[in-house]
């Protein structure tokens, strides 16, 4: 199972990404994403476009090619920060109306999952999960929150910028090692 | 849509208070997803080139401290009007009018709230079962009025008006605002108001809740109230349709 995370601000700038690979396999060790995101041996927009166009009709096509290496952290990076990307609409639509902080499955793109949690000072932590979202991912929110506004509160941390901090970036690995 | 959050203006310190270790990155071409400044490497192997054991040491201590408010963590009003009257008097040196300095203030005020904006919620909402947003601009301004003024100043604000001939014009009023009580306005400065301060705080929660404002600081003294102050905000267009459609 892989998780992907993104801490977006105000005006959708990434400022912070994680990739998370559990060891809390639902299943087996072949990855159910693993077999249905294509390869990216050819060129990158060939790839984007089979994973638009669903992406278990391309599963048949690269099975026999070089296994992919860690989903979402090498070469098909893009495609799944595209996911995010594309589920920012999905999201800000429900922020008008919905006044929780937390959205459960904001968002489908086949298989994946998109939740997102939305700060009082609008900052978007967007999470791609392929397991259901339950109170773990919520959880996980709470404390990634925690961290956020503690580098926040933080007088040399300039607001809305790239969070560049080890500390942080350890803390948020061992949330999501604990919860997701 | 996204919100018309003011970036030009968070860019305008960045210069100043970046931390110390990176440059600040170009917030205005940054696309989505491409940080500015990173190199591009996959984010479960790449390591952060910020860990010296002294930097380590110091910056451990604020993902350890608590975030919740006890007892001993209130400042004095001394301490902060000292504080206030030497910002006041920094900014004074280096503006060329009222305007000027009162943007200044406001300025500084935004950088105060974008922090109370999100440390308020937290201590409000983390421990809540389902955490919540205002998203209805009428208890949002009621938020600013007790919990906001009540976290900055220890008191809840005196009255919310709404302006009589504009719709998009509300006005938070303050009897005897604490941070310029010992503040006397020189003569030829008649017009200023430091409460401008005020007003840049108010500017943030707004902003983060999603609902862009203008908010000025104006001092109208009464007989009784000499220091009374009226934020005054003046809501982007784009607030009121929104109101509007939620109806």
């Amino acid at each position: 199972m892989s998780h992907h995370l993104f801490l977006l601000s105000p005006t959708d700038t990434p400022l912070y990404m994680l990739t998370h690979l559990s060891t809390r396999s639902a299943g087996s060790s072949a990855l159910p994403l693993s077999s249905n995101l294509p390869n990216w041996s050819t060129s990158a927009f060939a790839g984007t476009v089979a994973a638009l166009s669903g992406a278990s009709a391309t599963g048949a096509l690269v099975s026999g090619k070089t296994t992919p290496a860690v989903i979402g952290g090498g070469q098909d990076r893009h495609v799944v920060q595209m996911i995010a990307n594309a589920s920012l609409d999905a999201i800000e639509e429900t922020v008008r109306i919905n006044s929780g902080m937390y959205l459960r499955a904001a968002d489908k793109f086949n298989e994946w999952t998109v939740s997102a949690f939305i700060t009082p000072g609008n900052m978007k932590f967007v999470l791609l999960h392929d397991a259901k979202g339950d109170d773990s991912v919520k959880n996980f929110f709470l404390e990634v929150w925690e961290l956020y506004v503690k580098t926040a509160m933080n007088p040399f941390y300039t607001a809305h910028t790239a969070i560049r901090s080890s500390v942080f970036d350890a803390r948020v690995r061992g949330s999501a090692k604990k919860y997701l | 849509m996204a919100y018309n959050v003011p970036n030009s203006r968070m860019s305008v310190y960045s210069a100043s208070s970046v931390s110390l270790n990176s440059p600040p990155p170009s917030s205005t071409n940054v696309s989505r997803f491409s940080l500015a400044g990173t190199p591009v490497t996959p984010v479960n192997t790449s390591t952060t080139a910020l860990s010296t054991t002294a930097n380590n040491k110091t910056r451990a201590a604020i993902y350890d401290r608590n975030l919740n408010k006890t007892r001993t963590a209130q400042v004095s009003l001394s301490a902060y009007a000292f504080l206030f009257s030497e910002i006041v008097q920094y900014t004074q040196k280096r503006v060329s009018g009222i305007g000027d300095l009162e943007r200044r203030l406001n300025t500084i005020g935004y950088r105060v709230g974008t922090r109370v904006t999100e440390l308020l919620a937290w201590r409000i909402e983390s421990s809540s079962k389902v955490p919540k947003r205002e998203i209805r601009l009428l208890p949002a301004l009621v938020y600013i009025h007790t919990q906001v003024w009540k976290a900055v100043f220890g008191k809840p604000a005196d009255a919310i008006e709404k302006s009589v001939e504009k719709d998009d014009e509300y006005m938070i009023i303050d009897n005897d605002p604490p941070i310029t009580r010992h503040i006397s306005i020189p003569r030829d400065m008649a017009q200023l108001s430091c409460s401008a301060l005020t007003a840049g705080i108010v500017e943030a929660v707004l902003d983060g809740l999603g609902f862009p404002a203008r908010v000025t600081a104006h001092s109208v003294p009464t007989d009784t109230f000499p220091q009374r102050t009226t934020i005054l905000i003046k809501l982007d267009p784009s607030v009121i349709e929104r109101e509007d459609a939620l109806k």
